[in-house]
């Protein structure tokens, strides 16, 4: 186990440093440089020069990297060009808001998803597999930023049902000091049940939106696990013992169902903390998505830089977390 | 509902892990129960009606620190917690006392001299005076100021935009600053700039409590730190990515104001997720809105647009170091060929005007109002055209930026639009784009972009900060460095002097020439769209793009 885990871990090198260059060379080789977005259109030729020696911009591309490099060793990420704030600091700061939205829709995908590939397979091929599975197919081919204006128009602005964004009401905000950032951890710890009910109804619509992708592929690989798992032969034998059909489905077959479900989970998991970008943006989610996303539009460097390297760490350590999580699921596998 | 589950679940913490969990596990199970069934919770879901005033942003301040920075997200903050030396009238770009009280200049347009209001106080309860504006300046203005922090990446590019350079700059039009007595303040120029009251009143340069400053170092300004001024509204909270809170200064020095005891800034950067919060009720007025959303905006009975004044100018820049462009004739020809009325109707609707000048409306006192935009007749612009040479027209380049801009909205239709009027009158248009940045940067590069789009917002509420920028020395590089040097003796005559009447009357000449030169061919002046809830009174945008929040109410 051990060894096996330094090796993943050594093997992980070659995969961050590549992560990092290429991140530097797509920011730094597309046209343009943040010098003259930082001044607009009121930027002189003499003037551009000179904020670009300030920030740097005027070395050779390769020490810029060996900078970035250096200082990222140190784990010192930089700071943001446009606003001097530390990355680190804002990263921080904004990753409970990302977690808690991820963690959320994680959640109703697996809710959802796990039942829904479930029924399809019991149902295979009649009229509700076909329904789940053409529903799932929408769900994969749905563009997030028009689904989210959809549900926001719909429960929000029409039915009044829902908050259409931001993460605490106004009222909610004013008396409410969070401790740890992870707002529904900080209402409970506060025993503050109005504002968990406002944090909550603000997770909803967010939560569902970027949830319908990986709810349709969960439900999806669901559905074909358990149709490969229910055509082997202990499954038969089960039945032949007399064990009622539920009790086939859920304590015999989903078990072994869910390793590929839990491998498909983890990969989600990890690429939702970046595919949160848009979703973010449209439901104004103070998370490290909508920051990316503001970075990208000021051409902020540092800020695209330091987010998208970690949100790939990230997504490289949750990879590693659920190869691990297989020791666990089947005792057959061990390392 | 919310006491009920506290009840119940008594003491143990591990039960209220619990309902945690399942919350957590079924968001949307769990609360429409608590939320919904209270009705005394503070419901989120009806619109706001606390009395508390809240606005939508396009997005999040950068910072709160004077000087520093000047996008509209952050300013609009700043003009709420701070005041400057002269201010803005509402609606207007006129210029009405702020922090100064008076103000004057000597007779050889170089010393300005400010009176400073007695009593005002800092919202950290320290003296507003003389030595505190000097503070200010220098930390703006001196390289050398210590509580400048430039060694910690500090810029304050905007004032060595706006006035030349640095202390110790050769450019710099700042020559000291001098404090007379505690309520008195003298700037120094080195030369006349008659736009100098404009200039300092823009909203960049909100003054600070120095000892907050002081004692917040480089962070000043910063979320987690302070931001205190002397304005309507005293900072509370910043919440990264989410908001700004901010409460009523009870000792404001404008009797009566603010009207609202609380005001809380939201960044929502989308703007139909704005419009969709405005709608939903959980913000109360926004800006920024896309012309296109106007119809939303209107089929809404509780909403309101808001058209904010125009300071912009979009305009279809012809450069003369492309031959065909080189004689003035062209370029009228190309001026009559563009239906440009029809344009602006067309992308703008209601919400853009076209006229003869570059100058936007709320500056016409410095424009001829007797001239009139080039009617649209391409039998005449051909006619132009083979009188100059081009019987059969020529080849034409045409830059389009490849994003939105307030001016532009949606460049590369209006640039269809463009060069189909031109084909008409032989003109073979290539439309061309690239990068944002290297689009701004590239046009600078000799020879330039044959014709291209681009656009301005002023910067400060005088004439000066649109035509030198455009047609002054060191302003002209992206149309060939064109000269005129009737041109350029009018825009520094009109610095030299502080007679609006007479200012307006160079301006005045100045915008004939442009007109008759048609180098940047003024199409539109864009209202931004801004819009409210209808219980909203007392909210007059201002041209300049920001405005303080202190008269707003919620009826």
């Amino acid at each position: 186990m051990w060894i096996y885990l330094t090796k993943r871990l050594l093997s992980l090198l070659p995969v961050l440093l590549g992560i990092t260059l290429l991140v530097f060379a797509f920011l730094h080789l597309i046209p343009g440089d943040p010098a003259v977005v930082l001044s607009g259109e009121r930027a002189t030729p003499e003037q551009l020069a000179s904020l670009r020696t300030q920030l740097g911009l005027d070395q050779p591309l390769p020490l810029q990297y060996l900078a970035f490099l250096g200082n990222l060793l140190r784990f010192n990420l930089g700071n943001s060009i446009i606003s001097g704030i530390p990355i680190a600091h804002e990263i921080q700061t904004r990753l409970p808001a990302s977690f808690e939205l991820t963690v959320s829709a994680m959640l109703v995908a697996l809710v959802l998803g796990i039942p829904a590939g479930v029924l399809a397979a019991v149902q295979k091929n009649r009229w509700l597999d076909n329904l789940t599975m053409s529903s799932s197919l929408i769900g994969v081919s749905l563009p997030v930023y028009w689904l989210g204006l959809l549900l926001v128009y719909l429960f929000a602005v029409n039915l009044h049902w829902l908050p259409p964004s931001g993460r605490l009401s106004v009222e909610a905000g004013f008396n409410f000091q969070p401790i740890t950032g992870f707002y529904v951890l900080d209402a409970l710890l506060r025993l503050d049940w109005r504002t968990l009910a406002d944090v909550l109804v603000h997770l909803v619509l967010p939560a569902l939106t970027l949830g319908t992708i990986p709810l349709a592929i969960i439900a999806r690989i669901t559905r074909s696990a358990m149709l490969e798992v229910l055509s082997q032969d202990y499954i038969r034998t089960a039945r032949a013992k007399g064990v009622p059909e539920f009790r086939v489905f859920f304590q015999h077959a989903l078990k072994n169902a869910l390793l590929p479900v839990s491998t498909v989970t983890g990969l989600q998991f990890g690429s939702l903390l970046g595919s949160a970008i848009l979703t973010e943006t449209i439901f104004a989610w103070p998370g490290i998505g909508s920051w990316i996303y503001d970075g990208i539009l000021a051409r902020d460097y540092p800020v695209v830089q330091g987010g998208v390297i970690f949100v790939s760490i990230a997504f490289v350590l949750i990879n590693l977390l659920v190869d691990l999580s297989y020791a666990l699921l089947d005792p057959r596998i061990q390392y | 509902m919310g006491m009920g589950i506290e009840k119940k679940l008594g003491k143990s913490p591990f039960r209220l892990f619990g309902i945690s969990a399942i919350c957590a596990i079924v968001p949307f199970g769990c609360t429409p129960a608590t939320n919904l069934g209270t009705s005394s919770s503070p419901s989120s879901l009806a619109p706001n009606q606390s009395g508390v005033l809240v606005y939508g942003s396009g997005g999040s301040p950068v910072n709160l620190e004077p000087g520093n920075i000047t996008d509209g997200n952050s300013i609009i903050v700043q003009d709420q917690i701070y005041n400057r030396l002269i201010e803005i009238k509402p609606g207007t770009t006129d210029l009405v006392p702020g922090l100064a009280a008076e103000w004057s200049v000597s007779t050889d347009g170089k010393t300005w001299t400010f009176k400073l209001r007695q009593g005002v106080k800092f919202h950290d309860g320290t003296d507003f005076n003389a030595e505190a504006v000097k503070f200010n300046i220098e930390r703006w203005w001196d390289p050398n100021q210590p509580q400048g922090y430039r060694n910690e990446g500090k810029i304050y590019e905007i004032w060595q935009q706006m006035f030349g350079g640095y202390k110790g700059d050769p450019n710099s039009l700042l020559q000291d600053v001098k404090v007379v007595d505690t309520s008195t303040i003298q700037l120094r120029l080195k030369q006349p700039f008659a736009a100098f009251p404009a200039a300092i009143a823009s909203g960049f340069y909100g003054i600070a409590s120095p000892t907050a400053i002081k004692k917040a170092g480089a962070n000043y300004g910063k979320p987690g730190s302070l931001a205190i001024g002397t304005g309507a509204f005293v900072f509370k909270e910043w919440r990264t990515g989410d908001r700004v809170v901010l409460e009523k200064n009870p000792h404001y020095w404008r009797t009566g104001l603010p009207k609202t005891n609380q005001l809380v800034i939201r960044f929502i950067t989308d703007p139909a997720a704005r419009l969709a919060q405005l709608r939903a009720g959980q913000i109360d007025f926004t800006v920024d809105l896309a012309p296109d959303q106007i119809k939303e905006l209107q089929a809404d009975p509780n909403l309101e647009s808001v058209p904010r004044p125009s300071f912009n100018v979009g305009y279809l820049a012809l450069n003369p170091s492309y031959a065909p462009l080189a004689k003035p004739e062209v370029r009228q020809a190309i001026a009559q060929a563009l239906n440009q009325q029809a344009i602006v109707k067309a992308f703008w609707g209601n919400l853009g005007q076209n006229d003869a000048h570059f100058l936007p409306p709320s500056l016409s006192w410095a424009t001829t109002l007797s001239l009139q935009p080039y009617s649209f007749n391409p039998p005449q612009a051909k006619q132009l055209l083979a009188k100059a040479g081009y019987p059969n027209g020529f080849p034409l380049e045409l830059w389009y930026m490849p994003v939105s801009r307030p001016y532009y909205p949606t460049p590369k239709p209006i640039a269809e639009s463009f060069a189909a009027d031109l084909s008409a009158i032989g003109i073979r248009v290539t439309l061309k784009t690239k990068d944002w940045a290297a689009y701004l940067e590239d046009r600078r590069k000799a020879p330039g972009y044959q014709a291209f789009m681009m656009g301005w917002t002023g910067d400060f509420g005088d004439p000066d900060s649109f035509l030198y920028a455009h047609f002054g020395p060191g302003g002209t590089s992206d149309i060939g460095n064109w000269k005129n040097d009737r041109v350029f003796q009018l825009l520094n005559q009109a610095r030299a002097t502080s007679d609006q009447t007479a200012r307006g009357k160079l301006y005045a000449e100045v915008d004939e020439l442009l007109h008759q030169q048609a180098l940047r061919l003024p199409i539109v002046h864009a209202q931004p769209l801004g819009a409210k809830r209808k219980n909203i009174t007392g909210w007059v945008p201002s041209p300049l793009g920001t405005e303080p929040f202190e008269s707003v109410e919620k009826k």
